[in-house]
């Protein structure tokens, strides 16, 4: 792994990926403040415990599915209540941040006319896991390390060819409220 | 004894488990459901809650179905719900005023802000 250095492009996906990879930085800040966003040399080896997560989400533009994978003791340290988690929790907690991480990337995609419907997310534990993409053969996760270790993300995306995101997101009424707001009716 | 009842809905062990932990430091007793079919069932059994705090991307029955049904029901007190959740939609926000709900907060949540809006719309735990 090495410090981000990463090249972003210009095209939708890479744009989403981008975006998304943003949400994620903030959260996992508000976590964890050593949290940092690295590239993935090479593929990880496989983690002997490790926790798998993935939520689906899609728009009339566009499908995908993200998936977190990390060892269970990083989830276990990114957990807000650590004292006393049992694998059960893990997996919850798990989704919990699929959630979390895919709902505030919907919120950010609002600003830009997306509108995402998201799924509930699932979990699973397992020994020697690893992932691969199934539709970007080359294309490598989104990391981030933490406390020595280091979270994958994986994002699928499944565009419709006429779609073009916008170049910069519209401070229109579609903007979503943000992370941690309280409103009163 | 004599503490108000909250009741949390959400899908998530970890968010039950920390607004529980802060609502009940503070002096709240709390009751929990895991999605709003659930909810909906601890609405009826009369219980008496002071106050919903409600995820809304849920299995089975969301948020939002949960609180249009709680206040849909003609023999039901007003209860008030305010609505935790990732989403900050302004459409799903309208959506929840229009149904009744209180407030909307959007996770993740500092304990403080959560904790003032419980005061706020359900008064002191004891009174």
């Amino acid at each position: 792994m090495k410090d981000r250095g990463y090249m972003s492009g210009n095209s939708n996906e890479e744009r989403l990926e981008e975006i998304l990879a943003t949400c994620i930085g903030e959260l996992l800040a508000e976590l964890s403040p050593e949290a940092r966003r690295v590239v993935a040399e090479h593929q990880s080896p496989a983690l002997q415990e490790s926790l798998a997560a993935f939520g689906g989400f899609g728009s009339t533009d566009f499908r995908g599915s993200l998936t977190l994978l990390g060892s269970v003791s990083l989830f276990s340290q990114l957990h807000p209540l650590p004292s006393s988690v049992t694998p059960r929790d893990l997996a919850d907690w798990a989704c919990e941040l699929v959630n979390q991480m895919v709902g505030r990337y919907r919120n950010r995609l609002l600003a830009y006319n997306v509108n995402l419907a998201l799924g509930v997310p699932q979990s699973a534990l397992a020994q020697n896991m690893r992932l691969s993409s199934s539709l970007r053969q080359r294309r490598n996760p989104i990391c981030f390390a933490i406390h020595g270790a280091v979270l994958e993300i994986w994002l699928e995306l499944n565009i419709r060819p006429d779609f073009n995101l916008a170049d910069n997101p519209e401070n229109s009424k579609g903007t979503a409220l943000r992370e941690g707001s309280v409103v009163f009716f | 004894m004599g503490s108000k009842t909250i009741l949390i809905v959400d899908d998530s062990l970890t968010v039950r488990q920390q607004v529980s932990m802060i609502l009940k430091i503070a002096g709240y007793n709390t009751t929990e459901a895991c999605n709003g079919r659930e909810g909906v069932e601890v609405m009826n059994s009369g219980a008496s809650i002071a106050m919903v705090i409600c995820d809304v991307n849920m299995p089975i029955t969301n948020g939002l179905e949960f609180l249009e049904t709680i206040k849909g029901a003609a023999s039901a007190p007003p209860v008030p719900v305010v609505m935790l959740t990732t989403d900050g939609s302004p459409e799903l926000i309208a959506r929840a005023k229009r149904a009744g709900a209180k407030g909307w907060i959007v996770k993740p949540f500092q304990s403080d802000l959560l904790l003032s809006a419980v005061r706020r719309i359900a008064g002191d735990p004891g009174t």
